[in-house]
């Protein structure tokens, strides 16, 4: 599909179509659990009934299982994103949110938290946005050549920062307490079960930042994507284009692993899986990707969180343990090498 | 007991204010609350009278049932499995990761945690529903056994806490009185395999080893050090001792017929010792796991007189 073509109205209805399966999902998430509360009950206590439940269930439904699922969404959204932006900037279908060591950055602050959690006040979701942040930057100052972001020297930038954050972090783990090594390794694979209300505002309006960031350069995208030169004939400024997309693809990713460690796979998959349904028109992709996003992340982490009920699975476990098939059969269909453009 | 008991200083102090306030909770309402320290530091503000128990640790279950107070309890994990009834309790998941809403839904009054097995994250998060956590830190044998004590207070049950702590401790003297005199063999306690890692100077463990008249030849300030295989031959431990899992049999077959492990002294000699996995449970039954441990390695000194 050829971006002159897509109309707004075809925006509008995967939006919704794909809003409406979101907000079935959620309200299953809602329902089910290590406690049953029948769905009804939840439509009537959110419509404003204040007597259809227990205290207890509406400390489980509004302090647990609400932050949680709205966590999912937001992170799911923000890699489902920050996936389909690297995968233009880089222009490699391989891409993926943790590719350039945002994540390993963020898990280095994360840990360096918790290892002097006695003697630094800083909470572990501060310690891994500020870590990821300065990740960012290096990777940029390492990534760009002539004030342009070149897509291998970036790639091979964000390449050896993670790699060596990653040795930075191996070394430090040996340091930590047994009780601390587990916190670390459960935040490496990726937790939402801890979800807090707790700063829920400032995720979402940041997670919009970025997402609105990368939308407003999605047609720009779609032409850079054609060749750079024939961009710039038409009157793309390829410098600034690349800059807002790294830089919000980047915030997108930062928020993401900050509040639940490193999710797998979400941000690989989703934006190929939505490429194979709805084309790869970048201003259709970048809204349907994080509503896909939001969809994948909350329906997997209903399944980490019900199937060995009351135990939990991590998360991330369960998005590789799926995620790794389904992409084996998209790449099987093709999508991998030509749907991505 | 011997020199391996460090001064409990702090502990032993808020084990006595909890003491006296247990005394108070004999006159005390359902409604009555009380503020108390638990061993992390934490200020916790606990119902005095305790009627709904959620354990998240193995020990402290055993604990529980060791006290006598188990129809208290309304919640353990998938871990616990000693005394085997515990089995029978509603479950609330993994000690790593419990399920915040199945706590919630047993509604207890209080949750009992430990450092030895629980994540900081759960902690933040029980405490933020408003549901008071009381955390154990048990970094030495001496911590253990203060921690009863402490629980049954907490549980208004001081004299079964005085009474299952001094039976614990005459056990212990009566140890240590048959082994004053031995020499103390180099052991080498295997936490895991791959890699190897033992256990740390500061651990309860170790306090184990030492209390069953051995010598840990890991004597290292960190909690799980790793070892070089090179720095255990050249130590040449007389005894090997694990904990008892279910591939405890086959990972030794395979030590047997490792070039390098098979030519320590202690399996040459066959000198491997397989402990209950109770040696690393923070709870009651550590006095089992020492005085099984000392009569293996010293069975003179247990021979009738």
């Amino acid at each position: 599909m050829s971006p002159s073509v897509l109309s707004r109205t075809r925006i509008l209805k995967v939006c919704v179509l794909l809003l409406g399966i979101l907000l079935v999902l959620a309200l299953v998430a809602l329902s089910v659990g290590a406690v049953g509360i029948p769905v009804g009950r939840i439509v009537r206590a959110l419509a404003g009934a204040t007597t259809v439940l227990s205290a207890q269930d509406e400390l489980i439904l509004f302090e647990i299982r609400l932050p949680r699922i709205a966590l999912a969404m937001l992170v799911g959204a923000a890699l489902g994103v920050a996936g389909a932006a690297y995968q233009a900037l880089l222009r490699n279908p391989l891409a993926d949110p943790y590719v350039l060591g945002v994540s390993s950055g963020a898990a280095l602050g994360a840990i360096l938290s918790l290892a002097f959690a006695a003697r630094v006040e800083i909470t572990t979701p501060v310690a891994a946005f500020v870590g990821a942040s300065a990740t960012i930057a290096v990777v940029y100052f390492l990534g760009h050549r002539s004030g342009q972001l070149a897509p291998y020297t970036l790639l091979l930038a964000g390449v050896i920062t993670a790699s060596f954050l990653s040795a930075l972090i191996i070394f430090l783990m040996n340091f930590l307490s047994g009780r601390d090594l587990r916190g670390a390794a459960y935040w490496l694979m990726g937790d939402l079960s801890n979800a807090s209300p707790v700063g829920l505002g400032w995720l979402s309006g940041l997670v919009l930042v970025a997402i609105v960031g990368v939308y407003l350069v999605a047609g720009d995208l779609n032409l850079l994507l054609g060749g750079e030169p024939e961009a710039a004939q038409l009157g793309v400024n390829i410098r600034r284009t690349k800059l807002a997309v790294y830089l919000a693809a980047s915030l997108a990713t930062a928020l993401a692993v900050s509040v639940s460690g490193a999710i797998g796979y979400v941000g690989l998959l989703v934006p190929h899986l939505v490429r194979l349904l709805f084309g790869s028109d970048y201003r259709l992709l970048i809204p349907a990707t994080a509503l896909m996003g939001a969809v994948v992340l909350l329906a997997a982490d209903t399944l980490a969180r019900t199937v060995i009920a009351p135990s939990e699975l991590p998360v991330g476990a369960v998005t590789a343990v799926v995620g790794a098939p389904v992409f084996i059969y998209l790449l099987r269909r093709g999508v991998g090498s030509g749907g991505w453009r | 007991m011997g020199q391996t008991m460090r001064p409990p200083a702090g502990k032993a102090r808020v084990a006595a204010t909890v003491g006296f306030s247990a005394v108070l909770a004999l006159s005390a309402t359902a409604q009555d609350l009380r503020r108390v320290v638990d061993e992390t530091g934490r200020r916790v503000v606990v119902p005095v009278r305790v009627e709904r128990i959620v354990s998240l640790a193995p020990s402290l279950t055993e604990t529980l049932y060791a006290l006598g107070v188990e129809s208290r309890l309304v919640g353990v994990t998938d871990w616990c499995n000693y005394p085997p009834a515990a089995k029978a309790k509603p479950s609330v998941g993994q000690v790593i990761n419990p399920s915040l809403e199945k706590i919630v839904a047993l509604k207890p009054d209080l949750v009992l945690g430990t450092t030895a097995g629980n994540r900081r994250a759960t902690v933040t998060a029980i405490e933020r529903l408003g549901i008071p956590l009381y955390g154990f830190n048990p970094r030495s044998l001496e911590d253990v056994l203060l921690a009863i004590p402490t629980l049954a207070d907490l549980l208004t049950v001081p004299e079964a806490g005085a009474e299952l702590e001094a039976k614990l401790r005459r056990r212990l003297e009566a140890v240590a009185a048959r082994i004053a005199a031995r020499p103390r063999p180099r052991v080498l306690f295997v936490l895991w395999l791959e890699p190897l890692m033992s256990i740390g100077r500061y651990t309860f463990v170790h306090d184990v080893l030492v209390q069953a008249g051995a010598e840990s030849v890991a004597e290292r300030p960190e909690d799980w050090p790793r070892l070089s295989l090179e720095a255990v031959l050249q130590q040449n431990p007389d005894y090997l001792i694990l904990a008892h899992s279910p591939a405890v049999e086959r990972r030794l077959a395979a030590l047997r017929a490792d070039p390098v492990w098979s030519q320590l002294r202690a399996l040459r000699e066959d000198r491997v010792i397989v402990l209950d996995d109770a040696v690393l449970r923070p709870g009651p039954r550590i006095v089992d796991a020492i005085e099984q441990l000392a009569h293996v390695l010293h069975p003179e000194a247990f021979e009738p007189q």
